[in-house]
């Protein structure tokens, strides 16, 4: 059943925040989507201010074909999928042994793990690429991939650790006194029912992982390796931006997170309902 | 088993569920992380065992951009190696820069701004004999790329070109009111303005940002000098708030008035960044501006309605003469580099009076000479407007003027101390004696850390 | 839903059943299993950040210019940066940053998720809609709103000029010190609102429904239920939402730098974009430490406090 915090006689209210809180939120995203079909003559004369007159696909014709766009566009996808499966096991195996587990230093490990958010990346990415250099990955995306669990995986951790000890302790005591080892309860029974937290943290880190700016930037030199974000801000080029083709290039970079989001929000919901944030 | 526990099981079998929805979707990502794999190994074997490793500057005039990609790659299948190129924009220099050196992993080669040889002359090879070549052969090193390419005796840098700013001006408008081009800021840009503008049709008389920016710290640094003051007196030692505290006070106070007393300028303008003049005037709400080739470049090559409509002249002065800050691009040699030779050898390359010829035909005026031979090239005859932009090269001097070209000067510049403190007074509602003091204090101590 | 909400006392019974000795009896009963599954995390922390950190301590006590060797100074940099006036700026708009940002998120946060709690139709397609800022690149989204901003062609201006006719002539929105720091903060909002929509969403659903049936059979209005049920029930997940999100809010620096990069006039300086400035624009990497480090030990508390509220937040 559903709860109920506004009675149905509220329901019109609850409509009319709803569309203001939409309005805010996607009225950007749209006034993206038209400066990307403007050309510059209509953007400078102010007019037909809200629908492009006429429509101009130049921008994204450019953008795929004069540019490295589309393999910045792979790159992204292979960064951001790769580090999130990385991050994701790590943390969940992690997350597992620092919630259930009973061993030497776990507290101060959990502990740990939280503190590592406190490092601002502005000030670890000068050592960090001298380290992803010593382990000769600079330059490459697996140096990337490598990188962004630095920042991912205390997140992910954190959230499973709460959803892990939202899972009852007898189930994996039946389990084992069925003759289960502890991994195997692990395995068969603790991974199956925390599948919604570990999406939803993968959802996270693969969000955090496409996002990412400043190491991808610093990191990475080749321009074919590099990854959206960085790709994108090399197109304001001096001192004038070419707001039609920045716009485009916003699209296509916003698109797949929200396409995921849009098919994998419910998960999201769940992961955090009875993750970590629980109160 | 108690009730509990059958509702464990229950909840169990739900997970199991979400399990199979979960294996459903993962599949579709899995394809997706398979595929990038492949990418992944591709790209690894792809790369090839030595090449060299190039920095290049991406400028706002991209068909240059491209002759020089293109002829690059000429040289590097001449000589039969691979280069790899890669492109950086002004903001984005500077992090790479610095995260490459201190990882010990700088490039071969660097085409850098005029900031570069005193910036990185710890890890700058001394290019001497090359650059010393290169200036014999077309007619020995303008003055001030002199002073900027050679640090304590050696040369850090190869200079290429200059790319300096000029006053942008609404011919049209100018020609309807019957007005001459202002000579200086004070009064004539002031009169110019105010007799052009008109604010009710957002038309403005003036854009000049005092907001940290290049725009607005070139501007503010101009204008100290063209009063006869400066960060810094002839040693070298700062001057700010010291010697030329009553000329430099003239100066801010002149800036802050363009805004404040005179009202030529734009509501907002305090907020520009680098890109913000070039959209207005392109809007056309400017009549005049300071600025780069670059707008007229993107004005030209989009056939943009205002470029034929646009004059280009000396940037203004006032009491102490007329001055505009030094731009020099050059390209400096990484001692770590292992392909000395070879990054020389494509030096001489793009610098061949052929090959840089090609680049400047294209570059409508942002490849200003930093060579006394190139000054004479007949492709600055070919446009009117590019006069302006030779004699104000011509003309320029380096951070540190009246002083040395010394690395606290390029701080201070690169600090944005001057903007700072306008944006002070402006915004911050200091008056222009404490906003200076302030600003000598911070001039004072980059200066000692820049000693010790 | 498909997770147990059922919470029993955890690890209880058999944390106790201690059969094993030797090792075990020092190390914990799964210490073999725990340090296989922590190994990953361990080799991670070490390698990427906390060598990197221990190396940026250091050079935070040190003079250390770019390509040249680092000189040992101690406390002068800390101490320098005390008496900085730029600094102590920096700071104050850190804090008005992160606190005007987050007090903003909580009550919009909460709108979303008392909106999204109620019958309206299309439930999740509105919660997808919702996420999407939170999900779009930073740097994308931090571009658009300097574009929506721009003065002159900027659709702010037009809307509240041309359209609506609410203003007689534009704002500059990002270059005026009264609307500068409101600016970047409406981004920061706009686009972190809806993590604590959706967390406090969660929280929500989390409540049980018999707690409001009571609440209603006592006759509590709609107001009294969220004050007297809804509120109680996810006073944790705000706690730990918002200190979440003051570390966030705190660390950003994509905003800030693209919009305004802390002007105009410093009236948007924050510290993680004067760090940058100090590193890259003055290239006194030692000091840009610093500048990022100043503040560590206050965060550290917000560490801890969150810490402490996670753990209460599971034991309860």
């Amino acid at each position: 059943m559903r709860n109920r915090i506004l009675a149905r006689a509220e329901t019109p209210l609850a409509y009319a925040v709803l569309l203001a809180l939409a309005l805010v939120v996607v009225f950007p995203f749209y006034w993206m989507f038209v400066t990307s079909l403007k050309s510059e003559e209509q953007m400078r004369s102010l007019a037909s201010m809200f629908w492009p007159s006429p429509v101009v696909l130049d921008n994204y014709r450019q953008l795929l074909g004069k540019t490295d766009f589309a393999a910045w566009y792979g790159n992204s996808i292979v960064v951001a999928v790769s580090s999130t499966f990385l991050a994701t096991a790590i943390g969940t195996l992690g997350a597992y042994a620092l919630a259930r587990l009973k061993f030497f230093g776990r507290a101060f490990m959990a502990s740990a793990t939280l503190i590592t958010y406190l490092v601002p990346p502005s000030i670890l990415f000068i050592p960090l690429y001298a380290q992803i250099r010593n382990l000769g990955l600079a330059d490459s995306l697996t140096g990337l991939i490598v990188a962004y669990p630095s920042f991912t995986v205390p997140f992910v951790t954190w959230l499973l650790m709460g959803y892990f000890e939202s899972i009852p302790l007898e189930l994996e005591e039946s389990a084992m006194i069925d003759g289960a080892t502890r991994f195997g309860a692990f395995r068969r029974i603790i991974l199956p029912l925390a599948a919604p937290g570990v999406l939803a943290a993968a959802l996270f880190a693969f969000t955090q992982a496409w996002n990412e700016f400043l190491y991808a930037l610093v990191f990475i030199t080749n321009v074919k390796l590099r990854t959206l974000p960085v790709g994108l801000s090399t197109f304001i080029t001096g001192d004038v931006y070419g707001w039609g083709f920045l716009m485009a290039g916003a699209v296509l970079t916003t698109l797949p997170v929200i396409a995921a989001y849009t098919y994998l929000q419910k998960y999201m919901v769940e992961g955090l309902t009875a993750g970590s944030v629980k109160g | 088993m108690d009730q509990r526990l059958r509702n464990l099981a229950e909840q169990l079998d739900a997970g199991l569920i979400a399990r199979r929805e979960f294996l459903r979707k993962a599949a579709v990502v899995t394809g997706g992380t398979a595929a990038g794999l492949a990418t992944l190994r591709r790209m690894a074997s792809a790369q090839p065992k030595t090449k060299l490793r190039a920095w290049l500057f991406k400028s706002f005039v991209t068909n240059a951009n491209d002759i020089l990609g293109r002829q690059i790659e000429a040289w590097a299948k001449d000589r039969k190696v691979d280069v790899e190129m890669d492109w950086a924009t002004f903001g984005d220099r500077e992090p790479k820069f610095v995260a490459a050196i201190e990882a010990g992993n700088p490039p071969d080669l660097a085409e850098m701004h005029i900031m570069g040889p005193t910036r990185y002359k710890a890890v700058l090879r001394d290019v001497s004999a090359l650059a010393g070549d290169i200036a014999r052969a077309k007619g020995g090193l303008l003055p001030f790329a002199e002073t900027a390419m050679k640090i304590d005796g050696k040369f850090l840098g190869v200079a290429r070109y200059s790319m300096t700013t000029v006053f942008f001006i609404r011919k049209d408008v100018m020609e309807a009111k019957g007005l001459k081009p202002p000579k200086i800021y004070d009064p004539d840009v002031v009169e110019f303005a105010r007799k052009t503008q008109d604010p009710s049709k957002d038309l403005f008389g003036f854009g000049q940002t005092l907001n940290r920016s290049d725009d607005g710290d070139g501007f503010m640094e101009n204008i100290f000098w063209d009063y006869g003051g400066g960060s810094w007196d002839k040693e070298g030692k700062p001057a700010l708030g010291t010697t030329f505290r009553a000329q430099n006070l003239k100066a801010l106070q002149f800036a802050v008035d363009t805004i404040q007393k005179h009202k030529i300028q734009p509501p907002g303008v305090m907020g520009w960044t680098d890109v913000s003049n070039n959209e207005s005037y392109m809007a056309g709400k400017l009549v005049t501006t300071n600025n780069g080739a670059s707008l007229y470049y993107a004005m030209v090559t989009k056939k943009h309605e205002l470029a034929p409509k646009t004059q280009l002249v000396l940037t203004p002065g006032g009491p102490g003469g007329s001055f505009v800050g030094s731009s020099c691009y050059n390209w400096g040699i990484f001692s770590k580099s292992k392909l000395a030779d070879l990054s020389e050898d494509l030096i001489r390359w793009v610098e061949d009076e052929k090959h840089f010829n090609e680049y400047l035909q294209v570059s409508v005026g942002q490849a200003g000479p930093v060579y006394k031979g190139r000054v004479d090239n007949p492709y600055w005859k070919s446009d009117p407007n590019f006069e302006a932009i030779v004699q104000n090269i011509l003309r320029s001097v380096n951070y540190g003027y009246p002083g040395p070209l010394t690395s606290a000067a390029v701080e201070v510049r690169a600090q944005h101390v001057l903007t700072d403190m306008a944006g002070r007074v402006v915004v911050g509602g200091l008056s222009p004696e404490a906003a200076l003091k302030e600003a000598h204090a911070r001039v004072e101590e980059i200066y000692k850390m820049r000693r010790a | 839903m498909a997770t147990p909400a059922a919470r029993l006392p955890a690890s209880a019974t058999l944390g106790r059943q201690r059969t094993a000795v030797g090792l075990a009896q020092w190390l914990g009963r799964d210490y073999r299993l725990g340090l296989l599954f922590v190994a990953p995390i361990i080799a991670l922390v070490l390698a990427l950040v906390a060598y990197p950190f221990c190396y940026a301590i250091y050079l935070s006590m040190t003079r250390k210019y770019v390509g040249v060797p680092p000189v040992w100074v101690g406390f002068d940099n800390y101490v320098k940066l005390t008496w900085d006036g730029f600094f102590r700026r920096a700071v104050y708009n850190s804090f008005v940053f992160t606190f005007g940002s987050v007090a903003v998120k909580v009550v919009l946060g909460m709108a979303m998720a008392l909106v999204l709690m109620t019958h309206v139709r299309f439930r999740s397609f509105w919660t997808g809609v919702l996420l999407i800022p939170w999900v779009a690149p930073t740097v994308v989204s931090a571009l658009n709103f300097l574009w929506i901003y721009d003065y002159s062609l900027g659709v702010l201006n037009y809307l509240l000029v041309k359209v609506f006719r609410i203003l007689p002539q534009g704002v500059g929105w990002l270059s005026e010190p009264g609307t500068a720091m409101a600016s970047v903060i409406a981004v920061n909002v706009w686009r972190g609102f809806p993590f604590f929509g959706i967390s406090f969403l969660a929280g929500m659903k989390a409540i049980p429904g018999e707690a409001y049936e009571a609440a209603a059979v006592d006759g509590a209005g709609a107001l009294q239920r969220f004050r007297h049920v809804t509120l109680p029930g996810i006073k944790n997940i705000m706690i730990i939402v918002v200190l979440l999100s003051t570390i966030w809010t705190f660390n950003d620096f994509t905003i800030v730098y693209i919009l305004t990069k802390g002007g105009p006039g410093g009236a948007t300086q924050v510290l993680p974009v004067l760090t940058y400035e100090i590193a890259f624009g003055a290239q006194r990497l030692g000091e840009a430490i610093a500048v990022a480090l100043y503040m560590l030990p206050a965060m550290a508390a917000v560490i801890i406090v969150l810490a402490r509220y996670m753990r209460r937040g599971r034991a309860a």
